[in-house]
């Protein structure tokens, strides 16, 4: 810093005028314009808000992906194995005791079939499922998903499928043949879901309105029966028919529902970017 | 919560949900009441099988002492029911001695034995001998001390011979 001595000089820029006759102090500088300031202001809050737009959007983002974690690690398997639990429930005509009934070697295989189905119409697709991009937990959390999964839908199938007789290996056929037509069909997603939930909704229709009110009431004798329902005594002992209390159709009704918005809520692809969004 | 965390929660818990169904098939509980009461008796077995694996099972020995005094009294019933309880893994020779005595003793009759009783005491003195074919017996208020001898008297009290006919079989004693 220097001092002139001087009794008037001026400074001028394109805006201002300075005078004094005393002693100024000279500052060396660069003269900015106004207008630049508030270009560097503009350009700063501009920065700072997109500066936040990306933080808010990564926030978003980290949320959004939390929240599908939820869902596709916690939620869907608490779903498909509460609906494994509950497909193999009855309760027995005369105590409501529970009866678990395992689930029959057809179950398992009409379960595989479904899965393959599942992959065919790409409801699950195997890259977005499993990869070697993945971390081995990921990878090992998605098989325990697809584990719940299968064990869901055997147990769907145990639910659906009359016990024994005749009934069964006529739904099971059905089944059977259902699903091996729809294995060489093309399919997308929304179609395979409205044929499952045509096909479980019949099978249900039959099982546990049509069959349940041919079967003779648990409370009668063999004698009182072929007195008071005859039509009924004879149906229970040709077809085969078990006596469940009327509860079981409830819990198999909610059984069934639990499963497809399991299905409804199945993601393609259960990896997702730090944006939130499905991977490609 | 990061994703990594959230998905080793879900295997967790998908784990343990998994293997709570997988024992509600297998243990059939017919009530929530029957939920409780089986989960302990299964918990007790598992507990069992565990000393086993690890070598670290015993015998009950209040237990067994119930079940001794029982067999002594000739209240055989109870007294196999205490060896069973001291025992749950049927690991000792011991106690599967004197279950197998207790058949022999309960089944033994002046005139005729009881075939059951004594095939069922036939079947305990097989796996005394499967566990040690050395163990012998410390107890002196026993005449048969090895699961050989026990074997051969439950076996002769199986078969139809002549000998069942003497009259003079009223005076033989019990062992």
């Amino acid at each position: 810093m220097s001092e002139i001595e001087g009794s008037k000089f001026k400074v001028q820029s394109s805006k201002f005028e300075v005078r004094d006759s005393e002693r100024l102090p000279i500052i060396d500088g660069e003269l900015l314009e106004v207008s630049d300031n508030k270009t560097i202001e503009t350009n700063q809050k501009t920065e700072l808000s997109s500066a936040n737009k990306e933080q808010g959007t990564e926030d978003k983002g980290q949320q959004t992906n939390q929240q599908s974690a939820i869902r596709n690690y916690l939620f869907l398997p608490f779903i498909f194995l509460t609906v494994a639990l509950l497909g193999g429930l009855r309760l027995s005509a005369e105590t409501s005791a529970f009866l678990f009934l395992k689930p029959p070697l057809v179950c398992l295989i009409f379960a595989s079939v479904l899965l393959i189905l599942f992959f065919r119409a790409n409801l699950i697709k195997l890259d977005g499922w499993f990869s070697e991009s993945f971390s081995t937990l990921t990878n090992f959390a998605n098989a325990s998903v697809l584990l719940t999964l299968f064990a869901a839908s055997a147990q769907v199938f145990n639910s659906l499928l009359p016990e024994s007789g005749l009934p069964f290996w006529t739904l099971a056929f059905c089944f059977f043949w259902t699903l091996w037509n729809n294995l060489f069909a093309d399919f997308d997603v929304k179609k395979l879901l409205q044929s499952l939930g045509g096909l479980y909704g019949l099978a249900f229709v039959v099982k546990y309105l049509i069959l349940a009110n041919l079967t003779a009431p648990a409370s009668e004798s063999w004698i009182q029966g072929l007195f008071q329902n005859p039509s009924k005594e004879v149906f229970t002992w040709i077809l085969d028919l078990p006596k469940y209390s009327h509860g079981t159709g409830y819990i198999q009704f909610f059984t069934l529902i639990f499963y497809l918005i399991g299905l409804f809520l199945l993601k393609p692809q259960m990896s997702l970017d730090e944006s939130g969004t499905n991977q490609k | 919560m990061k994703k990594n965390h959230i998905q080793i929660l879900g295997i967790v818990l998908t784990a343990f949900y998994g293997i709570f169904i997988a024992w509600l098939y297998w243990a059939a509980p017919k009530n929530l009441v029957e939920v409780s009461t089986k989960a302990q008796t299964t918990i007790e077995n598992v507990s069992s099988k565990t000393q086993v694996a690890i070598g670290t099972y015993e015998v009950d020995n209040a237990k067994f002492s119930e079940g001794l005094d029982a067999f002594r009294k000739n209240n055989f019933i109870v007294a196999r029911d205490n060896f069973e309880k001291a025992d749950p893994e049927k690991r000792d020779a011991q106690t599967r001695f004197y279950i197998a005595y207790s058949f022999y003793r309960q089944g033994f009759g002046k005139f005729t034995s009881d075939d059951a009783l004594f095939k069922k005491g036939l079947e305990q003195t097989n796996s005394v001998i499967a566990l040690d074919k050395n163990f012998k017996s410390a107890d002196e208020n026993l005449q048969l001390k090895t699961p050989v001898e026990l074997k051969n008297e439950l076996e002769e009290g199986l078969k139809v011979t002549a000998d069942d006919f003497n009259p003079l079989k009223v005076l033989r004693e019990r062992k």
